[in-house]
This record gives C-alpha cells, sequence and structure tokens, in this order.
C-alpha cells in the first residue's frame, strides 16, 4: 500500500499495465478509492461550473419548449396532417436507442464476462437512466392532449374502459415504463457498495447521513456480498431480454403498421442494434471527456475504446446489412409502392439527409477496421459523434419518408421543423448534459467496487 | 328532412322596421361612439360610461324586436325543439335564382340544402349556396351606416334621402343615377320601373363583373333581335363546349351540370354516352372531365367554331384559316359528334367569345336542328330595356350630369373595367350612397355607406332565367344593422316606411289579385298562364302559403323550347392569325371560389380547393409548364403583367404568382377575377387583383407582357403531387368495357385475407359509393361536409403547413399527355374501412368500429397520439394541431357570431383531438329516431349524407349494404366498381365507380 498517495498516471509511469492493459500493474484498492471518489470530493472546478451552467441554459430552454407547447398546441411543431409524426417521435426513438447500450454494457457484458466493462459501466448505466427517462419524456409530449394520456394505462374506471391492447403503443408504454424502472434499480443496486464508500470518506455530517441513507446500511460484509451478487447477476440476466424487448417494442410501433417503408419484419432486430451501435457512439462521446475531466485516464484506458470501437463496427456493418435488405425488399418484392418508397429515400426532398445518414452509420464505421483509428481518441470521438448524428438522421427519417410519400401521390407533403422543433430536441440534450454533469459531481462515474474486484483478478492489488 | 317540412314556412321573426326619429333599440349610446371610443382609447368618463353600459347591455340585448314575436312557451305549430326545421327560400346569382332549403334550429339557420322542386336545384346546391350561412354570420360584414366614413344612422340616411327627393320630384330626376347588378326580383324590376315613372330621367345602369353581355350580343346577331340563351342539356346527346365551362362555377352550375351528367351516366351495358368534347384555353373543371380536350388560345376558338361549322355544313359558313393537325383533329371529331347527335346535338359557347362567334353557335345548331330542342332563345327580361352600360354613366358622372348616385349591391370601383375611369367619376358627384353586404372600395368612395341585409336576413323574390319566380324568406331577424334594396328603392319612390316583407307582400297580392304574376315575356303583355291566382282558390293568403312552403310560384315559368328564326346573314367571326408565340394571351375567368370577389369574405370558399391547381387562399395564374420552364421560373415565382405595347403607361403591372397547369394552351396565362381586395375582413390582402389589365374593349382577353419578377411567394396549396405515379388510383376504363355483365358478388373470391375476425353484420351496414364519371370537381360537396360537420378553417399559413381540416377532399390528378390532358378527379371521404388500420393503432380505443360498420372516432376519449393517421393509407384523418374551432380561430371566426353557424348534432372538436368523416352520423342517428317512432326500420333514401345531398351531379349514393335492394348494393355490382387501394385489405366501405370516357375519336381511328 506504499503507493496509496500516487495516482493512477504516475503508476502507470512507475509500474507499466496490467496484461491486458485496462489498468496500472500496481494499482492497491486504496488507489482505486482514492482515484475515484476523489473526484466526488474534490471542489468544483471552474470548467465544471461553466459546463452545468451552459447545460442548466439548455433545461431554461427545453421548459419554456414544453410551456409553449402545452399552451399552444403541437402545431408549434411542424408536422402536418400527412407527417403526423415528427420530431418528437423520432428523438424518443433515437433517447431510448442510446439509452439501450448502458444496460447492455452492464448485463450483457456482464455475463458474458468482459472484464472492460468494470470501469464504464456507471455511468454507461447513469446515462441509460437519463436518456430512457429523457425518452419517456417525448411520448408524453408528443400527444395531443397530454393531461389524458393515463387513459393509456389500464386503471379501473367507471366507464370499464381499457387501453386498446392491439396497439403498439400500448406495448411501448409498458416497455418503456418496465426498462425505465428496471434500469433505475440496476443502477441503484450497482451503487449501494460505493454509495457505502462515500459515507465512509465523507467529512461533513450531511454528506454522510445523506450518502449513508442511500447506502442502505452496507457493511461490505460477505453475507451482504453473497446476496449482493446473487442479485446483481439477476438482474442483469433479467435486463438482457429488457434491452431486447424496448427497441422491438419501439419497431414494432413502426412494423405493426402498413406502411412502406415501416411494414418490414427486420425491423425489431434492426432497431435493437441501431440502439446499441447509437447507445455505443454515445458511450465513447462521453467517455473522452469524461476520462480527460475526471482524470480517470488509468482506469479507462484505450483498451476500453478499442473494445467499443469494434462493437461500434459491428453495429454500423448491420445497419448497413439492414438499408441494403430494405432496398433489396422493396426490389424483391415488386411491390411498387414499396420501390417508390426507396427511390424517394434517395431522391426525394430528403435526399440529401439520408445520403449524410448512410455516410454516418455506414461509411464511418468502417474506420474500425484499424487499430491505429480504433486507438485515436480523436477519430473515436469525431466518429462516435457521426454516428450518434447518423442514428438521429435515420430516426426523423424513418417518419418523414414514409410519411411523406404514402400510398396516393396527392398526400405527399414536406415536413419543416420549426423553430420549437429543435428547442425541444436541444433542450433535452441540455437536460441530458446537466443530469449527466451532477450525477459526476455527487456519484463515483465508475464503479468503486467493480474495479477493486478487477483489480484483485488481474492481479493489480495484493 | 324532406322538403316537406317547409310547409310550416310561415315567418316566425321579421325582419325590424326602422322608423324615421326614433333610435333603433335602448342603446344608451350611438352606435359610432361606442367604436370610435373603443379605437382612440378610454379615458375616465367613458370607461365609467362603459361600465353602466355593460350593466344595461343584458337588458338591451333583451330586448323585444318591434314586430311581433312568438316566445317559445307557445312553440310555433310543427315545431320540436331540438328538430330542425326548414324553409324554402332562393339565392340569386346575377339575376337567376336557385331555389333552396335552409335549415334552422331553434330560428338559426345552420345549412343549406337544395330545393327539390326547384328546376336549378333539384334538390342539389353548388358551393356557394353551401357557404351562404357563413356569410350570415360574418362578423365582417357592414353593420353601420356611414356618412363621410363616420358613423351615422339609417334615419339621418333616410332624411338626406326626402331632402333631396324634392328637387328630383321637380326635375323629374335629373341628375339621379341609380347603378344596380343584375338582379331576377320581380319587385326590385317594378320598383325599379316605378321610379323610372316617377322620375323619367332618371338614369339607371347595370353592371356584373360577370356579365352575359357578348351572348346577348350574339343572341341580336343571330336572330336580329334581343334575347337570351338557354341551355338545356339534359336533351342533349352530344356536348362540344367551345371556351364555355358548363360544368363551372356560375349561376346555374346545377341545372347544367346535372344535365350534362345525367346523359353520360353509364352502368352495366351502357352503349350510349353523350360525349363531351371540349376546346378551352385553360384547364377548367369541364375540360377535365372531357372525353375530348383541345387545349387552344382564346382567339383560335373561333376559327375552329368556323372549321366545325364547315365540316357541318352549315350555309355561309366559310372556313378559316389554317388549322394546327390538333385543331383539324378536334374539328373533324366535334363535327362528327355533333352529326351523329343530330337534332340533340349541343354545341355552346363560353361568355369570352365575341358575339360572332356566339351566333355562329346558333346557326350551327340551327343547322343540326337542335336549335329550340337543346338551346332555348328565351325573351328578355322586361327590365333589359332602358338599361345603361357603366361606361355610359361613367361618362355622364365625370362630366357632372350626375347629381345623385346610388350604387345597390355592387362594387364597381373594384370591379369596374380598368378603362372605365369609375372612381375618379364617382369624385364629381355630390351624392353618392352604396348599398352592400360588406364596407368595401367602392363603400369607401362614396358619401353615405348602408350596410345590406344578407339574403337569409331579408324578404325578396328571384326569378330562374326561365322566369319562374321563388320568395326569398328570412330566416332569421338581422344580426346586423342591415337595409334592403328593396325598402331603400321604396324610399327613394318617396315611401319611407316600408318594410321589405311588405313590399314584397304588396308586389305578389298585386299581381295575384290582377292575374299578372306570371310574366317572363317581353313588357306589357300579361303571363303565359294568367298568373297564379286564376284557376286556384281565391284566397291569396293560401297562394302566399304555398308559395313560402314550395319554394316556387307556379305560373310565372315562360316556356322553353322556343326560338325564333336566324337573320339571313350574320357577320362570320373573325379570327386573328396565329398570334406571335412570343408574347402571352392574359384570360380572364371567374373565381371558382369567389366568383368575381364577392363572396371573397368567405373563409370557407377562400379555404376550399380549386378545382384543378388545389390552391386556396389566392388566385395564382395558370401557366402552361412548358412555359413555366421557358421563363425559368417555378411554381409560386412572382411575375408582372403588363399590357402588351403599353410601354409603361397608365397601366399598372400585375404582379401575380405563377402555377404550373398541364392543359394551359401554350402562350396562355390564365387569370381569376375577385382577388387583391383592399376590404374585407377575411379578403383583405389575399391574392392579385387583375382587374387593370380588364378593358371594356379586353373583358376577357388580351395580349400581355410577361417579365419574372426574380421574387417567389409560396402559394397555398392543399395537393402537391397530381401525377398518379404510374398507381391505379383513379380507375379509368373506355366505354366499351361497360359492354359486360353486372357482377356477382357473392361468387368474387378476390377479398383479400386477413387475421381478424370479422365484425358481426347487423340490419344497418352502410357503404357509400362515387362515381367519378359523375364527379365534375365542382367541390360542393366539400363546403357541404364543412358546414355540416362544423369543420373549421385554418388559414393560409396553416394550409402551407400542410394541415388542411377538410374531412371530405378532392384528389384531382392530371391524365394523358400535356397538350392533351385531362384530370381524373376522386372525392375521398373516410373509407370506412372493415378492417380499418387506424383501429388497432389506437391505444385508447378512440378510433372503433360501431355495429353498423362505421369506423368512429370518440373524440372524448382521444387523447391526440396520431398513430391513426399515421397508419391510414388514404389519410383521410384530420389532426387539430391547435384550437381551430375554440380559442385559435382563425382571423375573426372566433367571434361569439360566428358560433352560431356551428351544426348543434355534431361536436366541436378540441385542440389535440383527431377528427374525420363520419359519413354523417348524426343524419343517420337522426334517421333512426325517426325510425323508431314510426316503428319501422331506416328505408333505402332515409339517410343522405352532406356531400350526397349537395352534389350537383349525384355522384355520391349512400345506403345500407344489408339491404338487398339498395343502390350501394346495385352500384357494387357494377362492372366498373373498384375499392381504392383494395390490395391492401382494409376492405373499404366507400367505394368507386371509375371514370368511363367516350373518346369518340380514338374508338373510331381505332375501329
Amino acid at each position: 500500500m506504499s503507493d496509496a498517495s500516487l495516482s493512477g498516471r504516475e503508476l502507470i509511469a512507475e509500474h507499466g499495465r496490467t496484461r491486458d492493459g485496462l489498468m496500472p500493474a500496481e494499482m492497491g484498492y486504496r488507489s482505486i478509492t482514492d482515484e475515484v471518489a476523489g473526484a466526488v470530493f474534490a471542489r468544483p472546478t471552474r470548467l465544471w461550473m461553466a459546463l452545468v451552467g451552459v447545460s442548466f441554459l439548455g433545461v431554461v430552454l427545453l421548459f419554456v419548449s414544453i410551456w409553449v407547447l402545452l399552451a399552444e398546441g403541437v402545431g408549434v411543431w411542424g408536422i402536418n396532417s400527412d407527417v403526423v409524426w415528427g420530431y418528437a417521435v423520432a428523438n424518443y426513438v433515437w433517447w431510448i436507442g442510446i439509452g439501450n447500450a448502458g444496460t447492455l454494457i452492464s448485463s450483457m457484458l456482464l455475463l458474458t464476462r468482459q472484464k472492460w466493462r468494470a470501469s464504464i459501466n456507471r455511468y454507461a448505466e447513469a446515462m441509460t437512466l437519463f436518456a430512457a427517462s429523457i425518452a419517456g419524456l417525448f411520448p408524453l409530449l408528443h400527444v395531443g392532449r397530454p393531461w389524458l394520456v393515463h387513459f393509456m394505462t389500464p386503471y379501473p374506471n367507471t366507464m370499464d374502459l381499457w387501453p386498446q391492447w392491439r396497439s403498439p403503443l400500448v406495448w411501448d408504454m409498458f416497455a418503456i415504463a418496465c426498462y425505465i424502472l428496471f434500469s433505475l434499480l440496476f443502477w441503484y443496486t450497482g451503487l449501494i457498495p460505493d454509495l457505502a464508500t462515500l459515507r465512509d470518506r465523507a467529512k461533513t455530517r450531511f454528506v454522510k447521513v445523506a450518502y449513508g441513507l442511500f447506502a442502505l446500511g452496507w457493511t461490505g460484509s460477505s453475507r451482504q456480498w453473497r446476496a449482493f451478487d446473487a442479485y446483481y447477476y439477476a438482474m442483469a440476466a433479467l435486463g438482457v431480454p429488457l434491452v431486447i424487448s424496448i427497441h422491438s417494442v419501439v419497431g414494432l410501433d413502426y412494423a405493426a403498421t402498413l406502411m412502406p417503408g415501416w411494414q418490414e419484419t427486420i425491423f425489431p432486430p434492426y432497431f435493437v442494434v441501431g440502439a446499441m451501435f447509437s447507445g455505443f457512439a454515445m458511450v465513447v462521446t462521453l467517455t473522452i471527456p469524461i476520462r480527460w475531466g475526471l482524470g480517470l485516464e488509468a482506469i479507462i484506458t484505450r483498451n476500453h475504446l478499442d473494445a467499443m470501437a469494434k462493437i461500434m463496427l459491428f453495429g454500423g456493418l448491420v445497419m448497413t446489412f439492414s438499408y441494403s435488405f430494405e432496398w433489396f425488399n422493396a426490389w424483391y418484392t415488386g411491390n411498387e409502392v414499396d420501390r417508390a418508397h426507396v427511390v424517394a429515400q434517395f431522391t426525394g426532398q430528403y435526399w440529401w439527409l439520408y445520403w449524410l445518414m448512410l455516410a454516418c452509420n455506414g461509411a464511418v464505421p468502417q474506420l474500425f477496421w484499424f487499430r491505429l483509428c480504433r486507438r485515436n481518441l480523436v477519430i473515436i470521438f469525431i466518429a462516435g459523434v457521426l454516428i450518434n448524428l447518423g442514428m438521429w438522421l435515420e430516426r426523423i427519417l424513418i417518419n418523414m419518408n414514409t410519411l411523406s410519400h404514402g400510398f396516393l401521390p396527392s398526400t405527399d407533403s414536406t415536413y419543416v421543423p420549426t423553430f420549437w422543433d429543435w428547442s425541444l430536441f436541444l433542450g433535452s440534450f441540455g437536460l441530458f448534459c446537466f443530469l449527466f454533469f451532477l450525477f459526476a459531481k455527487v456519484i463515483p462515474t465508475a464503479s468503486i467496487h467493480e474495479i477493486r474486484e478487477l483489480a484483485h483478478k488481474e492481479g493489480a492489488a495484493r | 328532412m324532406s322538403a316537406g317540412d317547409a310547409s310550416h314556412a310561415a315567418p316566425r321573426y321579421r325582419p325590424r322596421e326602422a322608423v324615421i326619429g326614433e333610435t333603433a333599440g335602448p342603446m344608451p349610446m350611438e352606435d359610432g361612439e361606442l367604436l370610435q371610443v373603443a379605437r382612440e382609447g378610454f379615458d375616465r368618463r367613458s370607461v365609467l360610461k362603459f361600465l353602466g353600459l355593460s350593466a344595461a347591455m343584458p337588458l338591451a340585448a333583451c330586448s323585444a324586436p318591434h314586430e311581433e314575436i312568438v316566445p317559445y312557451v307557445e312553440m310555433p305549430e310543427g315545431l320540436v325543439a331540438g328538430e330542425p326545421q326548414y324553409f324554402a327560400t332562393a339565392f340569386d346569382l346575377n339575376g337567376i335564382a336557385t331555389g333552396l332549403l335552409a335549415e334552422s334550429h331553434e330560428g338559426r339557420p345552420t345549412k343549406i340544402e337544395g330545393n327539390p322542386d326547384h328546376p336549378n336545384s333539384l334538390g342539389s346546391t353548388d358551393a356557394f349556396h353551401q357557404a351562404m350561412v357563413l356569410s350570415l354570420y360574418d362578423p365582417g360584414r357592414a353593420s353601420l351606416v356611414r356618412r363621410a366614413g363616420e358613423f351615422s344612422t339609417y334615419d339621418a340616411f333616410l332624411q338626406a334621402i326626402v331632402a333631396r327627393r324634392a328637387e328630383w320630384s321637380q326635375t323629374s330626376g335629373e341628375g339621379l343615377a341609380l347603378l344596380v347588378g343584375e338582379s331576377g326580383s320581380p319587385t326590385m324590376e317594378r320598383l325599379l320601373q316605378g321610379l323610372q315613372r316617377d322620375y323619367p330621367k332618371m338614369r339607371l345602369a347595370v353592371f356584373e363583373p360577370i356579365s352575359r353581355e357578348n351572348q346577348r350580343q350574339g343572341v341580336k346577331a343571330a336572330f336580329g333581335k334581343p334575347g337570351r340563351v338557354h341551355l338545356m342539356p339534359a336533351e342533349a346527346g352530344a356536348f362540344v363546349c367551345l371556351d364555355h365551362d358548363i360544368l363551372g362555377p356560375g349561376p346555374e352550375q346545377v341545372r347544367l351540370s346535372r344535365g350534362v351528367v345525367d346523359r353520360r351516366r353509364v352502368r352495366a351495358g351502357s352503349t350510349t354516352m353523350a360525349p363531351l368534347l371540349v376546346a378551352e384555353p385553360v384547364l377548367t373543371a369541364t375540360g377535365g372531365t372531357a372525353d375530348e380536350r383541345l387545349a387552344c388560345r382564346r382567339s383560335r376558338i373561333a376559327a375552329l367554331a368556323s372549321a366545325i361549322a364547315t365540316r357541318l355544313g352549315v350555309p355561309g359558313s366559310e372556313s378559316s384559316g389554317d388549322l394546327t393537325a390538333r385543331e383539324t383533329r378536334f374539328s373533324d371529331t366535334a363535327a362528327m359528334a355533333l352529326r351523329e347527335a343530330g337534332g340533340r346535338a349541343l354545341l355552346t359557347v363560353g361568355e369570352a367569345q365575341p358575339p360572332e362567334v356566339h351566333a355562329l353557335a346558333h346557326r350551327i345548331n340551327a343547322h343540326l336542328g337542335s336549335l329550340g330542342r337543346t338551346v332555348s332563345i328565351l325573351p328578355p327580361r322586361r327590365s333589359e330595356s332602358k338599361l345603361e352600360a357603366l361606361d355610359e354613366l361613367t361618362a355622364a358622372m365625370a362630366d357632372g350630369s350626375v347629381t345623385d348616385l346610388f350604387v345597390l349591391g355592387v362594387n364597381p370601383v373594384y370591379s369596374a373595367p380598368a378603362d372605365i375611369a369609375f372612381e375618379d367619376a364617382l369624385q364629381k358627384v355630390p351624392f353618392t350612397a352604396h348599398l352592400s353586404l360588406y364596407e368595401d372600395e367602392t363603400s369607401e368612395k362614396c358619401l353615405w355607406h348602408v350596410p345590406q341585409l344578407h339574403p337569409l336576413e331579408e324578404w325578396s323574390d328571384a326569378r330562374t332565367a326561365t322566369g319562374l319566380a321563388s320568395i326569398v324568406q328570412p330566416l332569421v331577424s338581422p344580426l346586423y344593422e342591415g337595409h334592403s334594396p328593396l325598402s331603400l328603392l321604396a324610399a327613394l319612390g318617396g315611401q319611407v316606411n316600408r318594410s321589405a316583407h311588405d313590399i314584397v307582400l304588396a308586389n305578389w297580392r298585386e299581381r295575384f289579385e290582377t292575374g299578372g304574376a306570371g310574366g317572363e315575356t317581353a313588357a306589357g303583355t300579361g303571363g303565359p298562364t294568367g298568373g297564379p291566382g286564376r284557376g286556384g282558390a281565391g284566397d291569396f293568403e293560401t297562394f302566399w302559403r304555398t308559395v313560402l312552403a314550395r319554394g316556387t310560384i307556379e305560373g310565372t315559368g315562360t316556356e322553353t323550347g322556343r326560338a325564333p328564326a336566324l337573320t339571313a346573314r350574320s357577320a362570320a367571326p373573325t379570327s386573328p392569325d396565329e398570334p406571335d408565340t412570343g408574347s402571352f394571351e392574359a384570360v380572364f375567368l371567374p373565381d371558382p371560389a369567389v366568383w368575381d370577389g364577392r363572396f371573397s369574405n368567405n373563409a370557407w370558399l377562400q379555404e376550399l380547393p380549386r378545382p384543378i391547381t388545389k390552391e386556396v387562399w389566392g388566385n395564382a395564374a395558370a401557366i402552361n409548364p412548358a412555359d413555366v420552364a421557358a421563363l425559368g421560373i417555378a411554381d409560386g415565382a412572382l411575375v408582372s403583367i403588363t399590357v402588351a405595347g403599353s410601354n409603361g403607361d397608365a397601366s399598372r403591372p400585375v404582379l401575380i404568382p405563377v402555377i404550373a397547369v398541364p392543359g394551359v394552351a401554350r402562350g396562355t396565362i390564365g387569370l381569376t377575377l375577385g382577388y387583391g381586395r383592399r376590404f374585407g375582413s377575411v379578403a383583405r390582402g389575399i391574392g392579385a387583383d387583375v382587374g387593370p389589365l380588364r378593358t371594356t374593349d379586353a373583358l376577357w382577353m388580351r395580349a400581355v407582357e410577361v417579365s419574372v419578377t426574380g421574387a417567389s411567394v409560396e402559394l397555398a396549396l392543399t395537393q402537391h403531387t397530381h401525377q398518379m405515379h404510374g398507381r391505379e388510383i383513379v380507375k379509368e376504363m373506355p366505354l366499351s368495357a361497360l359492354a359486360g355483365q353486372a357482377r356477382d358478388l357473392a361468387t368474387e373470391t378476390d377479398v383479400p385475407p386477413t387475421l381478424f375476425p370479422d365484425f358481426p353484420r347487423g340490419p344497418y351496414e352502410w357503404a357509400m359509393v362515387i362515381d367519378q364519371t359523375a364527379c365534375i370537381n365542382c367541390s360542393a360537396c366539400v363546403v357541404a361536409c364543412q358546414a355540416e360537420n362544423n369543420v373549421p378553417v385554418v388559414g393560409p399559413a396553416e394550409i402551407r403547413r400542410g394541415r388542411d381540416m377538410h374531412w371530405l377532399r378532392i384528389d384531382t390528378y392530371y391524365t394523358g399527355e400535356d397538350e392533351a390532358v385531362s384530370t381524373a378527379s376522386q372525392p375521398v371521404p373516410c373509407m370506412h374501412c372493415e378492417k380499418a388500420p387506424c383501429e388497432p393503432m389506437c391505444p385508447v380505443g378512440a378510433a372503433i368500429h360501431d355495429s353498423e360498420g362505421l369506423n368512429v372516432q370518440v373524440y372524448n376519449r382521444c387523447i391526440g397520439t396520431r398513430d391513426c393517421q399515421a397508419n391510414c393509407p388514404y389519410k383521410v384523418r384530420r389532426f387539430n394541431f391547435f384550437a381551430y374551432a375554440n380559442g385559435q380561430e382563425f382571423a375573426d371566426l372566433g367571434d361569439p357570431m360566428v358560433h352560431a353557424v356551428h351544426n348543434p348534432d355534431v361536436t366541436v372538436r378540441a385542440r389535440g383531438v383527431m377528427e374525420k368523416c363520419t359519413y354523417c352520423v348524426q343524419r343517420i342517428s337522426g334517421a333512426r329516431r325517426e325510425a323508431i317512432r314510426k316503428d319501422g326500420t331506416i328505408a333505402e333514401g332515409e339517410v343522405v349524407t352532406a356531400c350526397q345531398q349537395a352534389c350537383p351531379t349525384q355522384a355520391i349514393s349512400f345506403g345500407n349494404l344489408s339491404e338487398a335492394g339498395s343502390s350501394v348494393n346495385a352500384l357494387r355490382r357494377e362492372p366498373h366498381h373498384y375499392a381504392l387501394l383494395e390490395e391492401l385489405g382494409t376492405r373499404p366501405r366507400t367505394t368507386y365507380l371509375a371514370k368511363v370516357t367516350n373518346r369518340i375519336g380514338e374508338d373510331r381511328e381505332g375501329g
């Protein structure tokens, strides 16, 4: 424990890394705790204050947008009689997609014993929780009369009215509700040992009590660890089907219709992979500033990014395959409306958005065939941002292309977003950042106990 | 729901009489003062005054009108609270009446239907009639008497007249002039005759922006004496329309289009169908419907008519200059069609053509033997002699020989031809008064403005072209201050106290008693049947009640089917040589929605998609796509149009956006009238006024120069793509395809599969069949639906964002190649699919199926996810993006008065709710209540949807599929019956009959 005072960066300089490069070769439990918890207890930096301030402006924008929306009606958006779904639905699908990655990392990687997940799962889960909650906001705002959304839930009422169970929207509501609840519980469960650590390290009474309340009396006894592990793994096992179901159901919102470009059996898996793809891109986009801002380079290493880049490459390949499958299907079925839909995608009024989307989702990930690119922070970061953009374009284009070119040419129309479309999207982004910055300051951004476990297994800590 | 209800048509409200020297009501302040203060702001004193006023207001509002009213405690006989009543009335457009039934809910008119007993209606209506009720409640209507722009009273106006009258009596009317629109009112005609007797030197001028002057002159040229053309398409076997929009808007649209379509309605086994051949400069609904259409410049029509005459061997016809190959082919086909129809042929010429072409048309019809069978020449109206034209009157005004001018109902400052300086001449007249429904351009320039009453508020009478008279009954006591032209004319004659009711009644009493109620013949002679009083019961009261209930006055019409002999020779039409293709020829057309501008403050009509372009809230210039491309511009580009060769003199350029319309003749630019108004709470500033290009010698066409400005505007369109992209959306088939037998539905096996169980069949399974051969794209159904179902107006900005609210839209597709383009129009209401894609999408069960097969929308349950519309392949659902109907209405449509137009049987939808066509479920419910009362079932024809009822051509059939003998079942067995997007398996209840064409030219060539 002689290195307790050294930071991760210094440790790497002194001892080199473990064999798989995930952490310094010699890193005591205490160093890990110092490294992570230090960020929580350190005084807020100017940069952090500035970022919180800027993102708070976004929150204000979000609330102003919601106020205007509720006061005026959904007519403030660019939706029209034919393109009845606009940014609200697209943003919902996009945010839910982002919200998928955290759970994938946490549960699927946990179950498949991918040890590199340990240092990124915490904020990936936080990202999931925030993204899913924001996603949950959009359907509420999307509807014309949000004050009546409880009609969608099966509550006892004098009219004996139930939701209409054949509607994919009802399935969707249950899927989101389950997913948000699950994400919250799973994230919180993983936090408990770390909250106890923070409680034990807290210097003031108030902070001690605050963390202590949420730590639920965790002492780190073997009994507790046994129960924790059993419960945590069980939750993880639950999470995998949930993460598949959530985005499959979102895909069904479209696939259950008969509209050209929507009615495709490939939609559920295609949506799940798309979600994973955009989720990982978002994790990467967040990881790079976080490890730099919080000085976690020792724990979150280039090897982590390398692994995530490989997943993005996989995602990009599946997306490209899905797109080409759509084109092939339209040709193969010989359905003139489907064919016209594909032609409209490439040449219609949104053609440049479609080409841009193909570039972002199909071409950009091809960079990750090269190890050089997978390990270059700048390239990964830019690619992550582009993939997020591409996936967002895909979500809006799914709505716009199908609804702008339907079965009857007389109903062709064009969707033009308004200021309030953009403001709600930017505002939701502001809220996401705001929550994330608060999280980074209050809760350990990496899982202390899991990194300790990793250190133990890697033989870094002795 | 039948005309029989009209038998209770006794007037329950009578218009208020104005009594000189007495204020109209217990208002503590003059109306003028109120508004003036409202404009200029409040000081402390006026605030206190208004406090007092607001306390007194409820009392004032409850005061009884001057005339007898009957409280509901003693209910009028025959009235059931909650059940609408129907009153027969009539609507006059350009002097020709259409008989109507107005639906009234507890004294509140909400809907107009056609009067089945009236020959100009036959139970149907056009879009103008349907929109009438909105104008009634229009808060933008004139409601104040003004003197020199300041608020005044009608009493003051009458006093001014009384003062002037003394002078007129002495000078026998020297300097007095009246300017009126074309009116068919016999009572008005009588009053005018009385005035002419009292003031022999009085000038009486008539002005209509859309007149029938060329037609009149044509009759004179052909027959040597005046007369009026009366078309009888119902008798015809072939139609050749030269620049004549016979199916288009106009005072007789309903009768003419019913006649034409009746001759073209085809069913299984039909082998005949009257061919319709149209040559026209701009694609109109008639041209789009035609079997054979030639796009040709307006100036080429004369040559075409000569060519047809030559081919038919009309005596004296001479072959005019060279025809193009297309023109030759068209005249060959037209001549063949006419020759085959022989005495049942009908060749018509539009008003825009010069008199010689009209005369030639009469000669052609006479040669074929159809003159007198398919077209009659009626004697002129008594009033038509001794009339001045606007230019003569204006000249008199300008040289100071007019001292007093009364302008009744027309708006010449806006609509006079550009070369008539009416506005300037008006300044030279010391005493000018204008009576009109709206304060408009002319009101502004006149000393006095007097608000006119709406036809649903005043007593009057009207006539059809054949002279069949109807009484115009008020349905409601005046909503705003207003006065009848009849009582104003009476006041000019010295009778200041007479209400329109008394005048009309007295006129008909006199005619009844003297037996002169008939009389659509030349001046002086008695009526052909001796008048309504003879032969019937001698009691005038009975006669009057019968007349009001039936809506027509029997014995007033003249006989049709006659025509005088042709004169030996009349000038042959001269046609200019092929105009040089560099310059454009502007042609002027009435607007299908605002006519000459008189309906421009009606938001329903403004938002009515124009038949071909689907433009609303504006009047873009129609140009051939090739010309648009040659100019290097796109739809919406503003062009500047000037008179050719004017070298920038007096005529100012017209700035107008263009819209590419295939089928417009090359080099033609189609301009519609009625836009660019400076007045009107709704109309102001919309569209472009093409008036500056229109002069007396070029009323309908002129050579113009078009220059591109570089600026552009976004047109408000409800349909952006007019191509079917090769899909079979509107099926078209030749007449020969109908030769086969009717289908047997029971053996048809091509019903698409479904996973969902069928709904159990009940005693009522509603269905609609729309005959696309009969649809003439007139859009009466669209306004009828809007009026019946409280469909809100959204305004141009919302339309540009694609938020049209019409439950029923008419999709128009261009078919055929550019020069011979035709249109296929498809009314699209909700399909009421048996396997409705919207229903499974709704998370709350707001879109559900009812026991009678309707796909219904439960507004209370709807939370507005819009999933239903997202999954509707027909996109017929409409979403309230804003509170269009309650709180966020367009312009002044949120005024409490306008809410009175709502049909009380239909919910007004809230913001955030999806709505759509219900098959007029309220009418089905009404019929069911009626049936239960009779202890029977709803029989065929007892449910009539609003669109079906309005349709002039009866293209829409509605009925019960469970009833084996129902019309919809019969139509569903037709060989040309099909369902839209049948392959999706939605099993629509609304289905179509394919558009059948009878292309005689092609068939012959092929055979």
